[in-house]
């Protein structure tokens, strides 16, 4: 039985205030709500707070939904421990030209920072080792904190050869599959679950206003690496082997690369080459491409109707798998840590100890930042955020992802010398210029001579 | 008296000293001391990452550039952009400027609007065209659609990136070129041209026989900026495509970033630094003493 139901005019006025009113401020309540039980939380804590009471700490991260997340935490930081922080965001390509410079003149500003190369900040003695301070029972209640709540991949990616750690997982994100949902019904298609699938289902949800698939492909070391690099992962490949060689020439990894490089060159839109993950989610988001492939956090933009056109109509799921190989999602934890030649690096360690402990977690969690913290990911606020399934297949990924084979590239000490030619090898396949065996045989050329100067 | 005057030249030498050395220490401190600091890092292996152990490398940093393919692959993209983009922007500088030179009496307003480009922000007029060449959403491609023409991917596409740059760099500098010859224009008596119209000369062989020549000292200037800036051009291409697609636009100056900003090796960074200024004087230097345009006494 239909029945027509009418509203007036002032009826529907006063509708949509409501909705509004009720979307503006029910983040809030819950942020609210979720404060006062993180206030609880740290109560429980058996640590000095106010132990530099008066101090003031000057934080620099990137514009990045960890910073943003922090920023209505850190009022609360100041009223429990007294310690007053100033938060300083600046965009990516300002923050890494930016930070070098300013580590390499010993600035003792900022105390915490985010930290893009683990590897290039250990080595140049940028990042203060954190052992001490954890075994400090003044700043660290090893008890309350509960580090395996973190997820393993997490606890595993600060950790350097010489067994200290020098910094803080601050976010967990894996390589996840996206794919629109009604595209696929239209076209009597299901979610690909193997790299050919991937493949022929791209081709055939191509026209000529909607690509099949759109991912990274910028020549740029923080583009299309990170994507391709699951690829490569997954067809058994690696970048980096435990020799410290570089092995992007194995046929392994030139099938990785000619699976994306096809990928997107036969389906993915016109002008890819030019690809970061911005114009991937943009495509994605506004229904120009049927596929994604990309980090899990897209999940909170992607399933949020005021900032995407396929709210409703993501689906998020594993990185296809290829052949008989495990399927191995590239993986990746933000970083932080203190700065070396800071003043305060006992409050900068507090600081930071009570952004990534639980209660501090789930507050940022509640924003919808995908923390590095079980208990926070399970947290109602989070699944309201970021969706039940997208987090369930950001989940799965995760524990696929390799740390070791991860780390061997990204955080080397001359991670940029690497990640730079396979990003040109990358870029040259996707746009045509050369067949990825040619393409990545001089990148490793290039990378093991830059490994061995 | 001689010694009373010498006492008084003394004084006046010692007061301008005094006033001229703020400002001489200021310009040492900001452009000689850091260009010694470059030559003396680009014979070391300085490296942010260590930055405690410099050690003393000699020529090597200058030895291993030369030798590099990237280097001259950089140097051949730089030359094709510097000499394409500044030649496109001669010949419609000149050409404007020779077009509006009677016209802008009528309509000054004219000569604001060809000039406006210049006036903008080159990091706001490089965001903006990144946007116009966005190969879905952007403007070009839709005119293109509108005159039956397939898109293009523009900065994406290794056949059409540097052409592209050279678009931009094109759009906001040839504004450069007609000023300093309009200004020339204005400056020339106008005599010679007259008899020559009076002798029966159309206005193009009037223009390219009487007035062009009288222009080469403006032009020179002109053209010896415009190649110095060419030659730096840094923004565009970092905003356009960040030396992409593979390295088809990855310029000299692009290369001394990647060296420098991303892998961090300044000694090395520093030595292609140097190598691009001793490059930009010796040609500097060559164009005006081969073309001999800065002849100012013609």
């Amino acid at each position: 039985m239909n029945r027509e139901i009418r509203l007036s005019r002032r009826q529907l006025m006063a509708g949509a205030a409501a909705t509004a009113f009720g979307l503006a401020v029910a983040p809030r309540l819950s942020f609210a709500q979720t404060a006062e039980e993180a206030r609880a939380g740290f109560a429980g804590a058996d640590v000095d707070w106010m132990a530099f009471k008066g101090e003031s700490l000057t934080v620099e991260a990137m514009t990045h939904p960890w910073s943003a997340a922090i920023e209505p935490i850190l009022p609360l930081f100041t009223e429990i421990t007294g310690i007053s922080v100033k938060l300083n965001t600046q965009s990516e390509t300002e923050y890494t030209s930016q930070m070098p410079i300013k580590l390499g003149a010993k600035a003792a500003e900022p105390d915490v920072m985010m930290i893009h190369a683990l590897g290039q900040f250990v080595s140049a003695g940028w990042a203060e080792p954190l052992d001490a301070y954890y075994a400090d029972k003044a700043l660290f209640d090893a008890a309350w904190y509960d580090q395996d709540d973190i997820f393993a991949m997490a606890r595993d990616f600060p950790a350097q050869a010489d067994g200290q750690n020098y910094s803080m997982s601050i976010t967990a994100e894996a390589q996840t599959l996206f794919a629109n949902k009604a595209m696929l019904g239209e076209a009597g298609l299901a979610v690909p679950t193997t790299m050919d699938e991937l493949l022929a289902t791209a081709l055939k949800l191509k026209t000529d206003t909607v690509a099949g698939i759109a991912m990274r492909a910028k020549s740029d070391s923080s583009a299309g690496p990170w994507t391709c690099g699951g690829f490569v992962f997954s067809y058994g490949g690696e970048i980096i082997d435990g020799e410290g060689r570089c092995v992007l020439d194995s046929d392994a990894a030139v099938a990785g690369v000619e699976m994306y490089g096809r990928l997107l060159r036969e389906a993915g839109p016109i002008g890819v080459g030019n690809y970061h993950w911005y114009e991937a989610l943009n495509d994605f988001s506004s229904g120009a491409a049927a596929l994604g492939c990309d980090s899990s956090n897209f999940a909170t933009d992607i399933s949020n109707p005021e900032k995407s056109l396929v709210a409703a109509d993501a689906v998020y799921a594993a990185l296809p798998r290829a052949g008989e190989h495990p399927i191995k999602p590239n993986i990746w934890a933000w970083q932080a840590g203190i700065n070396a030649y800071s003043k305060k690096k006992k409050a900068a360690f507090l600081l930071l100890s009570f952004l990534n402990s639980g209660p501090g977690c789930l507050l940022s969690a509640a924003s919808g930042l995908a923390t590095v913290r079980n208990s926070a990911w399970k947290s109602e606020a989070f699944q309201k955020r970021f969706g039940a399934e997208a987090s369930a297949a950001a989940l799965l990924n995760l524990n696929s992802g390799d740390a070791r084979i991860f780390k061997a590239a990204w955080f080397h000490k001359k991670s940029s010398e690497i990640l730079d030619p396979f990003a040109v090898a990358i870029n040259q396949v996707v746009t045509g210029q050369a067949d990825a065996r040619a393409a990545l045989a001089a990148a490793t050329t290039k990378i093991n001579a830059a490994l061995k100067g | 008296m001689p010694l009373r005057q010498t006492t008084i030249q003394r004084a006046e030498r010692s007061f301008i000293l005094w006033m001229l050395a703020p400002a001489t220490i200021l310009m040492l401190s900001l452009t000689l001391v850091p260009f010694l600091v470059s030559v003396y890092l680009s014979f070391t292996d300085y490296s942010l990452t260590a930055p405690e152990t410099i050690n003393w490398v000699g020529l090597k940093n200058y030895s291993d550039l030369l030798s590099s393919a990237d280097f001259w692959d950089a140097a051949r993209i730089t030359t094709i952009f510097t000499i394409v983009a500044v030649g496109i922007e001669t010949v419609l500088g000149v050409g404007i400027a020779a077009l509006l030179h009677h016209e802008v009496r009528q309509a000054p307003w004219l000569r604001v609007i060809y000039l406006l480009p210049m006036a903008i922000t080159p990091i706001a007029a490089t965001f903006t065209f990144r946007l116009m060449f966005n190969p879905t959403q952007g403007v070009l491609n839709h005119l293109l659609g509108l005159a039956g023409v397939s898109p293009s991917a523009w900065t994406a596409a290794p056949e059409t990136a540097l052409l592209s740059l050279i678009l931009v760099d094109v759009w906001q500098w040839t504004p450069f070129i007609l000023l300093i010859v309009m200004g020339g224009m204005a400056a020339l008596p106008p005599e010679p041209e007259e008899a020559s119209q009076m002798d029966g000369a159309g206005p193009f062989r009037t223009f390219f026989l009487v007035t062009l020549p009288r222009l080469k000292p403006y032009l020179a200037l002109a053209l010896l900026f415009r190649l110095i800036d060419a030659f730096k051009t840094f923004d565009i291409i970092f905003v356009l495509t960040g030396g992409g697609p593979g390295v088809a636009t990855r310029t000299l100056n692009l290369l001394a970033y990647k060296y420098g900003i991303e892998f961090l090796s300044m000694g090395y960074a520093s030595a292609l630094a140097i190598v691009m200024l001793v490059f930009t004087l010796v040609a500097g230097q060559v164009f005006l003493r081969r073309l001999g345009l800065f002849d100012l006494k013609d």
